[in-house]
Formats: structure tokens, C-alpha cells, sequence
């Protein structure tokens, strides 16, 4: 219950107060009728008393009587009507609302914190009104009439003959039976005789003595003369007087309405009090007995029609207006307020309280003898045959008794008189006594009605008893609100006793039992006292030690219903948005909607419309639960909310939707224009599009290739302000910087929608919202900075979608455009459409809502509201500096903020007869067409690729090197030549420089230069370029990114170049695998006496599966390409004219290969042919890829030794020699097999060529076309130390020695002597020393070695050198030197000669090597003997 | 004879983190207008939970169980089936016991594991509607 003004002894005293009659004659009521009041109103401010009275009470005791307060009613004949007084309360409580700026207080239990207005003043003004308005019953005399006042004016032509015909009046209506009301507490009542005198027009003398005749006649206690309106009316303008009938009339309004119905008298009989109470119940029962659940959503369609109800509200508030506006007691002075004060004491001191008293003591009288004679008779038999305590019969028995009544004068009742009457005298001791005697009478009669009261009020006055000598009896008050309920149905005694019982209770702070005293009393009968009950109720659980929130948000939701339920809206709004304070953000969804819903709907119906629109976005937004079809309401109903809302203010700010959820870190913004479809056989670059999805590896690729580019157009830098060009922004690419947009190309915002409910969404005439900065680049400074806030044309072009619809539990991406005009800096705010429903398709997921939306009739329900959603991106989270990594910083996110630049070039690219699978080597020609679509002349095209060795344009050698017919009519990709059949296994030579294709120069050979006819492309010129494509060497599939790179002829501060990017996608199949060795050739000398020769074996495997239908493949040519050597000849044994190789097969091919004398700038090709045309190798697209090809050998053999150019450093002095060495056996031999490939196809036979590199880097040592993939062992240990230095080694490896002198035997293998002749057999043999390396090297040969071991001793220990056995000389680089020695034999047998031993060192080493290679190959000789 | 039940499980902070009706099986769909009154009811019964708290289970209109952690099952009910809501509350006490073990489910949040929705409703099935 929540806190009062009064306390809770006023309230009762102030609850129950002696009634005085007024009969005023009609003059008199003309009089105070001047004032606007009537007589009762005219005083009724001044019926308190401020000064004590005394009494003395039966046993002369003297008792004093503080703050007295009496009541002066009209006397009106019959009893209120139930609908009047319902009437009357339900205005009282809408009247009164919580003030404004009302400070509530917020009460924090466990973890809710809420604001409550503690006190309730509608309650309080309900209450009050309900306890005056009661209608007297015949059980109690609380309410009856003690005295009665008799008003007449001096004014009139008779005032005693007046006063004569009152007292009749008042004695025929308390009298006669024509009258049942009003109810008089005694038969003789007090009459007191007023004489009414107005100052301003009556005669003062007069009056006078018509008082003192009046004194003479009733006494002067019984009399009084009361003057007033002494005020002129003319001058009262400028007296300000205090209006003391303000704060009381409003409440006053049942005697008004009364006073004006008919006068005429109910013809009820006695018992009507009793069927009074029965009667409401009915009519309310047929009223309320709609069946309906407490809680039942009303149905949402009828909701929004109240207005018959606004518009009786808005009379009321007139007539209230109206009632309050006119001014009181116009015509009264302060003097005149002071005499009324005056007359009411008089009347209390001298008539009232002196009546009391007597009637007090004269009832007392009588129950002194009554008891005196039958009841303690009876009492004391009772107690003789009963036992000491009377046997309290339970409620359920005495059922049947309730209609027994006493007559109005029964000595029953007057135990009962007596203790009213001490109770509103305040004599609570008596009272008390009295209440409990006359309680025990009525329960041993068991009049059930008489006895509920008397508990009432013996409870009320044990309570009021000062100091309080016995607990208060609450089960007094249980019982008689029982009786009053159960059995005598009469609900409006039942609601007194529950307001008594809960204030006391409260008052004690048992809030519980109050709260169930009030709950107890909640009915179907009454709303409006249901609903005051239960917000007590709910406020006594609030206001308990350990607050039970939890039940004062449910019984503020049942309060808040009842509240709707009668009718009080705003008091319904207010308990619901209390109640919400608990259910909020709990996940009680349910509740929470139907809340929201009602406070929704309650403040529309008050015109709260921004309320409504809040609640009902609460709805809309969480995460319902609720069937479709209640979703589809609420959607419908949020609509019409809003609709009204922005009715109201047509020129206000778009509001913000709730619908639908906007996802916007995955808002996507693409630059540029939608990519072209391919047009037949052009294909167009894949470049970006909003359909693909992000791919982080590959965008870093991007990045890295146009790192690349930059880096090489810069010269080995990449500028600091360097930002790499994003097409698509989205949440994963670096959104730190603002985007650059170039000016007319469109920008595309992809906005992620996302509809969370179960009906669909239909938005109309969607679109973005932008601001938009004119500012001009070029000239350097800043343009004046425009803002506009809603689309301006000329500007930015902004392009609206139609229709966009979001089915049920959707996400759904909408793509919105814009189209700078203007550079400038734009910044894209949000969304704005109209947000409507979709009619009908609510029902069933069957009916696909895609049928209508081409018709376009999803907006005929017409609800449909302009909003509009902003797009907020937060950045990413910063995790920098330790500031950034404790705190949470997020960073800028300037996706939708991009800088509209200067018009730039725009490249578009189409590929003509790109293929999408080739054989692994396969050479194709393919065309590149590029356009140049924008109005910007382009320049320094250039194209990069982490694959360069997959593609050419061409070398510059290629406008020299003729066409020839046939490459022509074969469409081969090769320049060919026609051989004449002769030159077969000959070498054809030429030569070309790898400079002229562009690569070896250093720099990054990723980078290629597009050969541009005149470097620039004009807008709107488009220019084809061959381009040949060699399939990669892995098998698989092969993504192969190009990064074409163009920049306008213009420079632009912002934007200095563009990019355009393409994928494309090769499938490559296995075809040949090619080995190749070099070993030295052991001949000495060629035709030309050269000493230096090699021979190369190349082994071309077949490994084509013969699934792509490959039939066979021919080896049309090897070529050579070198500095150093070229291919001689071909050594084919088989002597066919070229190899075919049918699937796994293999072949093996010899060549021999000699030095040749070159410049260090060119290389030597040298093309073998083996059909009947040559493919000059020097030329495009061969030479290309072979140096493509090399370069990227290169670049891998770089890696591998930048692995270990540290330790090199270390042993500077010894690598030298150790390189010497080496190079002995390097050779830079490069070979290329190309190949055709017989291909069926469709029954069609096709021709495919293709070539393979082999780089041949050392002597002996096996070279592949593809690197083998190394198998990697299945588990690497970890280790947790670092890998030692492997050691260099410190001499060079006997292999590398070996090969630094090559040395040969020349003799002749058999050798006839006669030994029988002679017998000493000498042979000649001659030591071919030759230097392979290009240095100086001194040579040691010493030819007395002894082998150690035995078993070679046996072997040859009898031969000998002969002459010099040990030489020292010194050979030039590539010298050649032959040693004469002679062998000398004397037996026959086979020997061996290879026992010299030749040791090698570089001229400026100390170290010596042996080369002992060349000895474990035995060199035999036969000597036979003739 | 089996009426209708609505079990709820409420978390520290009052908020549903489970929810689940049972019907028998004649009554195919509740009356919509009234689920979000056995919310209403189920949350002001937590006030009497809380009231109850030290005191042993309780067994009225509105039923519920204190269990351990603060967390409390509340089971609405029209008819009088005590062994079954108790032995139904045993079953779901264990079972959710387990699944708040699972590492990747935050306390006091909306459960939304279909497979212990199913296990609910089984034994919703067997202790309550058979």
C-alpha cells in the first residue's frame, strides 16, 4: 500500500464523523446560492474544529475530544444510485493523476532498480470518496443523521412560521413511513434553528429580532443567527480572498448530482439497503461477464477505434472545467468566513456534543437495566451450563441467518447506538466495550450482518484505543469481511472493512496480510476497485522488509488490465510502465511483448504517440516468440502508430526504423562498374565483383602483385602513401583509410538485411542516404563545403529499388547505387525507404510471395512508413600500443566515406581464345584485347603475374622475324622455317640476346610490359595483342592471377593509378617428362680440333595417361640455348627421322655438344630438327618462355644459395679456389624439346605443340624438365636449438678435383712382341693432359707409384715406366698437353696402365690435389708374343 | 487424465533461460492469447520461490524446486501430479547439470540445444503426460 497524507488515525477518525442534516427553506438556499454553494457546501470547509472539546462520558469521567471534525449534509430522501456513486468514483480517480514533475522514488531490491511514486493519491481520493458516498445501513448507525440543521432566511416574510415548517418537514421525513432515507441515529433528533441574514440586503434589525424570538421559543443553545454576503459585489475585484471550497467541492459532486435529479422518493421498502447490494452485483455482472481471461489481449484490429471514448473523456474534462471554473463564495468577506468558523463551533459546543452526551448517557441507562436484568441472567446461566467461553459457530453455519433483522428501535441495536456514538465522539474505549458486547448478542442471535459490523468497528477501535491496552483483533476484520462477502454480499461493507483493515495493517507494517486482504476483495463486480485494490496490493509487496518485486510487477499487470478494463487509461499506462521496469530485458519475452503491446496501445489511445512508437518497436525488435499472425498485428498496429506519429509532424527528422535488422559490419561497398558478361568467344577479365566471396589469401596476393608493380614503376620503392587499390570493401579488408572513388563511375553499397520476424517485409522505393562535400582536387584548395542531406541529382545520382522484399526469418542483401557527379567527398549515412507489410502472406510458406511481388500489389494494404536506418560500422578493435591493448579503442571504419577523384582511365580487357586446359608444356596463341572505355587517354600498361613464365606478349625480336606461310596455314604457334631434309642432325645456329625479351635484366621479372603500339590507348580505342601461353609444367589445376596496371596521362594528386585484375583458370594434364645428362666426352678434339666436347643424353618419357585422348607424341626438335656451348649434332643410332612416343613410352636421345666461341651478351641456339621444318627457337614465342623459363631457374638457385652466402663470406680466400674448381664442371647448357602432340578430339585429329626446358648446370649430373617433388619425411622432429653450420668443406670434393684435369691414356690395346727376340718389350704410350679450367694450374705426374695393396701388385708388378717417372708442369687454361712415355713389359699378360698419378694445383694454391678419378678406371693392355 | 504443464528454468538474474510447454496430447496447440500469462505467473512465483527458499520443496498451485546454484525450476500445472513433477524435476535437475558442464555453455544464458530440448520433452512425455 503505498504511502497516505494522513495518517492512518485521521483517516478513520476523518472516515467516520457525526452527520448533521441540513433542511435549508428555499430562500435560504437562494442566499448561499449567491456564492455558487449550497448551505452544506457553504460550510463545510469550516467543519473542523481547532480547539478541544470536553465531555463527560456515562461514569462522568471527562473525556476530551480533539480535532473534531463534523459533516453537514442536504438532506436528501433517497439513497445514492450504484451507477451515480460508480460514476462518481470512476471520475474522482481519472481526475486525479500523478503530478508531473514527480519525483519517484526508486527502491532497489536484489537486482532491480525501480521508480515508484510512493504515494497514490487517486487511491487516496477514491477512498474518501467512496467511504462519504456510502448509503446508510440499517445495521449501523455510523452514517445516520444525529442532528439537523434548520436554515431559513431572515429575508423572508415569516421566518418563525418558516422554521415551524422545517421541523415538520424534518419530522415527516424521519417519521412517516413515506421516507426509508435518509436514516436518523435517534428518534428524537437534535433540531437546531439557523437563521440565515444577508448583510448586504437584509435588515439587520429585523433579523436581530427574530432572533431573539427565536431565542425565546428554542433556547439559545438551540439557535443561531448566522450573517453573511456582507461582501459588495462590485469592489470584490481587486480583495483577493482564499477560496477555501476549491479542495473540497470536487469531491462533492454525488449531492450536486443528486441534488439536481427528481425529487422524487424511492417507493423501496426497508430491506432495499440489503437488496441494494445484490443488485450491483448483478448489473455489474452482466456488464463484466464477457468470459474474457484477466489478461486477454484485446483483439488487435477493434483496438484503434477508441475514439467515442476520447471524446467522452474530453466532455468530462469540460464539465470538470466548467465546475471548478466558476469562482466560490463570491459575496463572502474574511469576516464572513470567520462567522460561519464561529457558528459551526457553537452548534458542536452547545447543541451537537451536548446531545451526544445526553443520548450517550440515556443509553446507557437503558442497558444498565436491561442487563442488570436479562442478560447477565442469561450470560450467567450460560456460563454455569457452557463452561466458561461461548462456543464461536463457524461462519458456514450461520449461513442461513443473514436476513435477520432487528427493528430500527430493537434493544438489540442500542448496545450498538451507543458504541457509534462513542466512536464519533472518540470515546474508543467505550466504543469498544460496547462493540464487543453488542458482537456477542448478535452472534448468539446470529444476525450475521449486525455482528460483521460490530467486529468492524470493535477491530477499528480496539486499534484506536490510546496507548494501545490490546493488540489489534485482525481476525475481528477477517471474519467481518468474510461475513459481509460470503454471506451477505454485500461487497461495498466488505470494501470499507478491507480499506480499514489494510490501512491498520499497513499502519503495522504487515503488508503481506494487507496485500492478501486486498487481493482477497479483487472481483469481476468492479474494475475500477479491482484495480485500485491490486496497485495497493502490489505496493504493499514493494514496500515489504524484503521486497517482493516479482509480485508487484504481476499485480501491477493486473491492476494495469483492471485500470484498461474500467475505462482508466492513463492510470492502466501507468501501471504497465511500471510493471516494466521489472520485466525489461529479462528474456520473458512473452510478457514483455504483451506489455509493450498495451502500453503501445493505451498511449495511442492518449496521443502519447512517441510512446507508443517506442513500445512498439520493442516489440518489433527483440527476439519474439509470438505466432506469425500476432506478429503481423503488431507489425500492422507498429505501422499506424507510426503513421499517426509522423501525421503529426509531417516536416520533422525521418524517424529511425527498428525494421528490418540491418547487419552493417557486413555492409560491402564496391567501386567501379558491374563486371561485362563475356560476349561469345571474349572473355572478360574476372576482375572483382560483389559476388564473390572474400578470400584473404588471395586479396593478399592482390596486394603483393601490386606492391610489386608500384615497387618497379618507382624504382625499387614502394612510396610511403601507398595504398593498394580495393575494389570491394568489406569487414575483412583494411577500411582505415578513405576509399578512393573515381567520379561518374557508380559506387555499390551492398546492405545486409536481415527480417527477424515471421511475416514478410516489403520496403518500397529503397535507397541510400548520403551527404555530400563538393570539393575540387586540382585546385588545391577547398571548394566551399556544401552539406546536403537529401539527394541532389546533379551531384551524386542516387538509384532507389522499387520493391524489395524480405521473406520470413530472411537475411537478404539489397545492392544500392550512386553515381558522383562531382568530386567531392561523399559520405554515406544510411538507408531510407518505406517500410510496409506484405497483406495476406501471412499465412503459409507455401504461397510464394514472389507470385505478387511482380505485380506489385503487396502495397495495396497501403501501411507502409518513410524511415530510415543509419549505417553505423564500428572498426576494428585497436591492439597497438599498451593504451589501446588495456582499453577497448576501436578504430575509424571509413567504408561508406569515399573521396570521389577526377575521372580516370578505365581498361577493360577481353581474352579471345583463352583456353582452359592444356597439355603440362603446351604452347597456344591466344589474343588480349584491351579497351580503353572511359574518356582518359591510358598509359604505361603493364601486366604482372606470380606466374610470368605461363604467359608472353612476345619479345621485341618479334616484328623482325618473318612470318612464315605455313605457321600460318597450321596455325601453329611457332615460327617455322622449311628445312631442306639434308641439314638433318646438323645444328642450325642463330642467336638472340635475352635482353630483347625482357627478362635478365634484373628488376622483377614478374612485371611485363605490354607492348602498347604507341604506349598510349585512347578513350574508346581498343588494341588485340597476341599472346601465347604455355601450359605450366605441374599437372592440376592452375589459378593464375594477372595484374594489368595502367595510369592516366594526367598525374592526380589522389589516384595515380589503376588496376584491373583477372584470374584465370588452367587445367593442365601431364604430357612428357624429360631427363637430361652431360658427361664429358672422352674424345679428344673434334673436327676443328677443339679440345673441349660433351655429350648429352636427353631420355623424353611419355607419361601422358591416355585419357585426354593424346595419341602420340612427337619430338620434332631439341634446341640448345647457351653462352657457352650448343648442340653439334645428333648421335641416333636408331637413325629415325624423329621419336614417336605412344603412351609410357620412352626414348633416348644422344647429342653431341661442343664449345663455341661466343660474345658473353648472346646466346647460341642451336635447333636440331628432326621433322622437315625448323621452329626457330630464337624467336617468339620459344625464346620467350625459354627465358622465362631460366630466369625463374635462376631465381630458384639464387634461394638456395643465399642460403649459405653467410658462410661464404667466412671462407673468402678458400672460395676462391673452391670456385675455380667448380666451375670446371659447370656448364650452362640449356635445352629445349618441343614436341607435337597428336590429339583426337571429336574423331577430329588435332595438332598440339608444346616445348620443355632442361637447364643443364653440371657436368654428370641428371637434370629434369620438372624438379621432382622431394618426399618429405612424414614427421619433422621439432627442434628447439638452432641447426649448426654444416662446415664448408674444406677442400673441394674429389669429384669437383677430378674434374679439374682430365687426363686420357693413348696406346695401342694389344701389342704384339716377340718376346723370344727380345726380351724387354717396349710400348709408347701417350698422357693427354688437358686443363679444363680456365686458370693456370701446375700438374704433378708421377709415375713410380707402387700399389700398396697385394692383390694389385699381382696384378701389374711387371711392368715398368721407363725414362722421367715424374713430371712437373704447368698448363694454361683449356691447354691441352700430350706426355710421351714409354711402358716397358717382359712378360706377355694383360697390364694395366692406369697407375699414374697425377696431382693438380692451382698455380697461386700451396695445396696440392690429386686427381685420382681417372685411375680406378683400368687402362688395359694385352701384350701377346709372337 | 493429464493436464496441461509449462516448465520454465530461471537463472540468476530472474531471466527465462529455458522454457517448454507440454500439452497432452488430445490439446494440439495452446491457446496463444495465454502463454505470456504463465510467464506472468511463473515469474511472480519466483517471489514465493525466494520466500520458500530455506524451506522445504512446497507443493501448491504453482509448484517449484529450489536447486542449487540459484537456479530454479518452476513448473506450472492445472492438475495434481506431485510424484510425476518431482520425479520429472530429479530427471531435468541431472540433466541439466550435465549439459551446464559443457565448456562451451555460458551460465545463465538461453539454452538453445535442440538435443536437450529433446531430452526435456521426453521426459516431459514420461513423467508428466503418461
Amino acid at each position: 500500500m503505498a504511502q497516505c497524507v494522513q495518517s492512518v488515525q485521521e483517516f478513520i477518525q476523518d472516515s467516520f464523523v457525526p452527520l448533521v442534516a441540513a433542511l435549508c427553506s428555499e430562500e435560504a438556499e437562494r442566499l448561499t446560492r449567491r456564492n455558487n454553494l449550497s448551505f452544506a457546501e457553504l460550510v463545510r470547509p469550516f467543519c473542523r474544529l481547532t480547539s478541544e472539546v470536553h465531555m463527560r462520558d456515562p461514569n462522568n469521567q471527562l473525556h476530551i475530544i480533539k480535532n473534531l471534525k463534523i459533516a453537514v449534509n442536504n438532506i436528501i430522501t433517497h439513497p445514492p444510485q450504484p451507477g451515480a456513486i460508480r460514476k462518481l468514483l470512476h471520475d474522482v480517480v481519472s481526475v486525479s493523476q500523478p503530478a508531473e514533475g514527480l519525483v519517484a522514488n526508486v527502491i532497489t531490491a536484489g537486482d532491480y532498480d525501480l521508480n515508484i511514486s510512493a504515494t497514490t493519491p487517486w487511491f487516496e481520493s477514491y477512498r474518501e470518496c467512496f467511504l462519504q458516498s456510502m448509503p446508510a445501513s440499517d445495521h449501523e448507525f455510523l452514517n445516520h443523521y444525529v442532528a439537523c440543521m434548520l436554515v431559513v432566511s431572515s429575508s423572508e416574510p415569516d421566518p418563525v412560521e418558516q422554521f415551524l415548517k422545517l421541523s415538520q418537514e424534518q419530522h415527516r421525513i424521519q417519521h412517516s413511513n413515506e421516507y426509508s432515507y435518509p436514516k436518523w441515529f435517534i428518534p428524537n433528533t437534535l433540531k437546531y434553528y439557523v437563521l440565515l441574514h444577508d448583510v448586504s440586503t437584509g435588515e439587520e434589525q429585523r433579523a436581530d429580532s427574530i432572533y431573539e424570538e427565536m431565542k425565546q421559543r428554542y433556547g439559545t443553545q438551540g439557535c443561531y443567527l448566522l450573517k453573511i454576503n456582507s461582501r459588495v459585489s462590485n469592489r470584490g475585484a481587486d480583495e483577493q480572498i482564499p477560496d477555501p471550497w476549491s479542495q473540497y467541492l470536487q469531491k462533492n459532486t454525488i449531492q450536486n448530482q443528486d441534488s439536481y435529479e427528481d425529487y422524487t422518493v424511492s417507493n423501496k421498502n426497508t430491506d432495499h439497503l440489503i437488496s441494494d447490494g445484490t443488485d450491483t452485483e448483478i448489473k455489474d455482472g452482466l456488464s463484466n461477464n464477457f468470459k474474457t481471461h484477466p489478461l486477454q489481449l484485446d483483439h488487435p484490429s477493434g483496438s484503434l477505434d477508441s475514439t467515442d471514448y476520447m471524446k467522452a473523456s474530453t466532455s468530462l474534462q469540460d464539465s470538470k472545467k466548467s465546475n471548478s471554473g466558476t469562482p466560490h463564495g463570491a459575496c463572502l468577506t474574511l469576516t464572513d468566513h470567520d462567522r460561519i468558523r464561529q457558528f459551526i463551533q457553537e452548534f458542536t459546543f452547545r447543541g451537537l456534543l451536548p446531545h451526544i452526551e445526553k443520548t450517550i448517557r440515556q443509553l446507557n441507562d437503558q442497558l444498565i437495566s436491561r442487563k442488570g436484568l436479562s442478560r447477565s441472567l442469561f450470560f450467567a446461566t450460560k456460563k454455569w451450563f457452557s463452561g466458561s467461553k461461548v462456543p464461536e459457530k463457524s461462519i458456514n453455519e450461520l449461513k442461513n441467518t443473514s436476513g435477520l433483522l432487528y427493528p430500527p428501535e430493537a434493544p438489540e441495536l442500542q448496545i450498538r447506538k451507543m458504541a457509534d456514538l462513542c466512536f464519533l465522539v472518540q470515546h474508543y474505549e467505550l466504543a469498544y466495550s460496547c462493540y464487543h458486547t453488542a458482537k456477542k448478542d448478535f452472534l448468539n442471535d446470529q444476525a450475521m450482518l449486525y455482528a460483521a459490523g460490530a467486529l468492524e468497528m470493535a477491530a477499528v477501535s480496539a486499534f484506536l484505543q490510546p496507548g494501545a491496552p490490546r493488540p489489534y483483533p485482525a481476525h475481528y476484520m477477517e471474519t467481518a469481511i468474510q461475513t459481509y462477502r460470503d454471506i451477505c454480499k454485500n461487497m461495498v461493507l466488505a470494501e470499507r472493512c478491507v480499506l480499514l483493515s489494510a490501512e491498520i495493517l499497513k499502519s503495522q507494517s504487515k503488508y503481506s496480510e494487507a496485500a492478501a486482504l486486498l487481493i482477497r476483495l479483487t472481483s469481476e463486480d468492479s474494475d475500477l476497485r479491482s484495480a485500485l485494490l491490486l496497485e495497493q496490493a502490489a505496493h504493499c509487496f514493494i514496500n515489504m522488509k524484503s521486497p517482493m518485486v516479482r509480485k508487484f510487477a504481476f499485480h501491477m499487470i493486473l491492476a494495469g488490465h483492471r485500470f484498461s478494463k474500467a475505462g482508466q487509461k492513463k492510470h492502466a499506462l501507468r501501471c504497465y510502465c511500471q510493471a516494466m521496469q521489472v520485466y525489461k530485458g529479462k528474456g520473458w519475452s512473452l510478457a514483455e511483448d504483451h506489455i509493450n503491446f498495451t502500453i503501445g496501445r493505451q498511449s495511442f489511445t492518449l496521443r502519447q504517440l512517441d510512446n507508443a512508437v517506442s513500445a512498439f518497436r520493442h516489440i518489433l525488435i527483440n527476439d519474439s516468440k509470438q505466432p506469425p499472425a500476432q506478429q503481423g498485428a503488431f507489425l500492422r498496429e507498429y505501422l499506424y502508430v507510426y503513421k499517426n506519429a509522423t501525421q503529426l509532424s509531417p516536416d520533422g527528422p525521418l524517424p529511425q526504423l527498428p525494421l528490418p535488422y540491418i547487419n552493417s559490419s557486413a555492409t560491402r561497398v564496391f567501386f567501379g562498374h558491374d563486371r561485362r558478361p563475356a560476349e561469345g568467344e571474349k572473355q572478360a577479365a574476372t576482375h572483382v565483383s560483389l559476388d564473390q566471396e572474400y578470400d584473404s589469401e588471395s586479396s593478399q596476393q592482390w596486394k603483393e602483385l601490386e606492391e610489386q608493380i608500384v615497387a618497379v614503376i618507382n624504382k625499387g620503392t614502394v612510396p610511403s602513401n601507398f595504398q593498394p587499390t580495393q575494389f570491394c570493401l568489406n569487414r575483412y579488408s583494411d577500411n582505415s583509410k578513405f576509399p578512393l572513388a573515381v567520379i561518374e563511375e557508380p559506387i555499390t553499397v551492398e546492405v545486409s538485411f536481415r527480417n527477424p520476424l515471421k511475416v514478410p517485409l516489403l520496403l518500397t522505393d529503397l535507397s541510400l542516404l548520403w551527404k555530400f562535400q563538393p570539393k575540387d582536387f586540382s585546385a588545391k584548395h577547398d571548394g566551399e563545403t556544401k552539406e546536403q542531406g537529401t539527394c541532389d541529382e546533379d551531384m551524386v545520382g542516387t538509384e532507389a529499388i522499387a520493391e524489395f522484399l524480405i521473406n520470413s526469418e530472411e537475411t537478404k542483401v539489397a545492392r544500392l547505387k550512386l553515381f558522383p557527379h562531382q568530386t567531392g567527398e561523399l559520405h554515406i549515412l544510411g538507408v531510407v525507404y518505406n517500410l510496409g507489410s506484405v497483406q495476406g502472406a501471412v499465412s503459409l510458406d507455401g504461397i510464394d510471395p514472389s507470385i505478387g511481388l511482380q505485380t506489385g500489389k503487396f502495397v495495396s494494404n497501403g501501411l507502409s512508413v518513410r524511415g530510415r536506418q543509419d549505417l553505423e560500422i564500428q572498426g576494428p578493435r585497436l591492439n597497438n600500443t599498451k593504451e589501446e591493448k588495456t582499453s577497448i579503442k576501436y578504430g575509424p571504419d571509413r567504408r561508406l566515406d569515399p573521396i570521389i577523384t577526377e575521372e580516370m582511365p578505365l581498361l577493360e580487357v577481353f581474352f579471345i581464345n583463352f583456353p582452359t586446359g592444356l597439355l603440362c608444356g603446351e604452347i597456344r596463341k591466344a589474343y588480349v584485347e584491351f579497351v580503353n572505355v572511359s574518356k582518359c587517354p591510358l598509359t604505361a600498361l603493364k601486366v604482372v603475374s606470380k606466374h610470368p613464365e605461363f604467359f608472353t606478349f612476345g619479345g621485341n625480336t618479334a616484328a623482325l622475324t618473318p612470318l612464315s606461310p605455313s605457321a600460318s596455314e597450321n596455325c601453329s604457334a611457332y615460327k617455322t622455317v622449311v628445312t631442306d631434309p639434308t641439314s638433318v642432325r646438323t645444328a642450325l645456329l642463330s642467336s638472340a640476346s635475352s635482353a630483347d625479351f625482357g627478362v635478365g635484366m634484373g628488376g622483377s621479372p614478374e612485371v611485363i610490359q605490354v607492348p602498347l603500339p604507341d604506349a598510349v590507348l585512347l578513350p574508346g580505342a581498343s588494341v588485340q595483342l597476341p599472346m601465347w601461353l604455355r601450359g605450366p609444367d605441374e599437372e592440376g589445376v592452375h589459378e593464375i592471377n594477372f595484374l594489368f596496371y595502367y595510369e592516366s596521362i594526367k598525374k592526380h594528386s589522389k589516384m595515380c593509378h589503376r588496376v584491373l585484375r583477372h584470374t584465370a583458370v588452367i587445367c593442365t594434364s601431364r604430357s612428357l617428362h624429360v631427363r637430361a645428362t652431360v658427361c664429358r666426352s672422352n674424345a679428344l678434339g673434334d673436327e676443328e680440333g677443339r679440345g673441349d666436347n660433351m655429350l648429352l643424353f636427353v631420355d623424353v618419357e611419355n607419361i601422358n595417361t591416355s585419357e585426354t585422348g593424346v595419341k602420340e607424341f612427337h619430338i620434332v626438335q631439341v634446341s640448345s640455348n647457351s653462352k657457352h656451348w650448343k648442340l653439334q649434332k645428333s648421335i641416333n643410332i636408331s637413325g629415325d627421322k624423329d621419336t614417336k612416343l605412344a603412351s609410357r613410352e620412352r626414348a633416348k636421345l644422344c647429342f653431341k655438344a661442343v664449345r663455341c666461341k661466343n660474345s658473353e651478351e648472346n646466346y647460341t641456339f642451336a635447333d636440331i630438327v628432326f621433322g622437315n621444318e625448323q621452329i626457330i627457337s630464337s624467336a617468339s614465342p620459344c625464346a620467350d618462355f625459354f627465358f622465362q623459363s631460366l630466369s625463374s631457374e635462376f631465381k630458384r638457385t639464387q634461394v638456395q644459395s643465399h642460403a649459405h652466402a653467410s658462410q661464404r663470406a667466412m671462407k673468402q680466400s678458400f672460395d676462391e679456389t673452391v670456385r675455380l674448381i667448380q666451375r670446371c664442371s659447370e656448364v650452362d647448357l640449356n635445352i629445349v624439346v618441343l614436341w607435337k602432340a597428336y590429339v583426337v578430339e571429336d574423331s577430329k585429329q588435332l595438332i598440339l605443340e608444346g616445348q620443355h626446358h632442361v637447364a643443364l648446370n653440371t657436368v654428370g649430373k641428371e637434370a629434369f624438365s620438372f624438379p621432382q617433388k622431394q618426399e618429405l619425411p612424414e614427421t619433422v622432429l621439432l627442434k628447439f636449438f638452432r641447426p649448426e653450420n654444416t662446415p664448408v668443406p674444406a677442400r673441394p670434393t674429389p669429384e669437383q678435383l677430378s674434374n679439374l684435369i682430365k687426363t686420357s691414356l693413348h696406346y695401342p690395346e694389344s701389342f704384339n712382341h716377340s718376346f723370344h727376340q727380345k726380351s724387354l718389350c717396349l710400348v709408347p704410350v701417350t698422357l693427354l693432359l688437358s686443363n679444363c679450367s680456365q686458370a693456370v694450374v701446375d700438374v704433378m705426374i708421377d709415375l713410380r707409384h707402387k700399389p700398396t695393396s697385394s692383390e694389385a701388385l699381382e696384378i701389374h708388378g711387371s711392368f715398368t715406366w721407363l725414362g722421367q717417372t715424374q713430371y712437373k708442369l704447368q698448363l694454361k687454361g683449356q691447354e691441352v698437353y700430350s706426355l710421351q712415355l714409354k711402358a716397358c713389359f717382359v712378360h706377355t699378360g694383360v697390364y694395366n696402365l692406369g697407375t699414374p698419378r697425377v696431382f693438380a694445383k692451382l698455380v697461386d694454391q700451396v695445396t696440392l690435389f690429386e686427381t685420382s678419378q681417372q685411375n680406378s678406371m683400368p687402362a688395359l693392355i694385352i701384350i701377346n708374343n709372337i | 487424465m493429464s493436464g496441461s504443464f509449462y516448465f520454465v528454468i530461471v537463472g540468476h538474474h530472474d531471466n527465462p533461460i529455458f522454457e517448454m510447454e507440454f500439452l497432452p496430447p488430445g490439446k494440439v496447440e495452446s491457446k496463444d492469447d495465454h502463454r505470456h500469462l504463465n510467464q506472468f505467473i511463473a515469474h511472480a512465483a519466483l517471489d514465493l520461490v525466494d520466500e520458500n527458499m530455506w524451506l522445504s520443496n512446497l507443493f501448491c498451485d504453482v509448484l517449484f524446486s529450489l536447486i542449487t546454484v540459484h537456479m530454479r525450476f518452476i513448473m506450472l500445472h492445472d492438475v495434481r501430479q506431485e510424484d510425476g513433477i518431482k520425479n520429472f524435476f530429479t530427471d531435468v535437475y541431472e540433466l541439466y547439470i550435465k549439459f551446464a558442464m559443457n565448456p562451451f555453455y555460458e551460465l545463465n544464458t538461453p539454452i538453445r540445444s535442440t538435443a536437450f530440448e529433446r531430452k526435456v520433452q521426453f521426459l516431459g512425455k514420461k513423467h508428466l503426460l503418461s
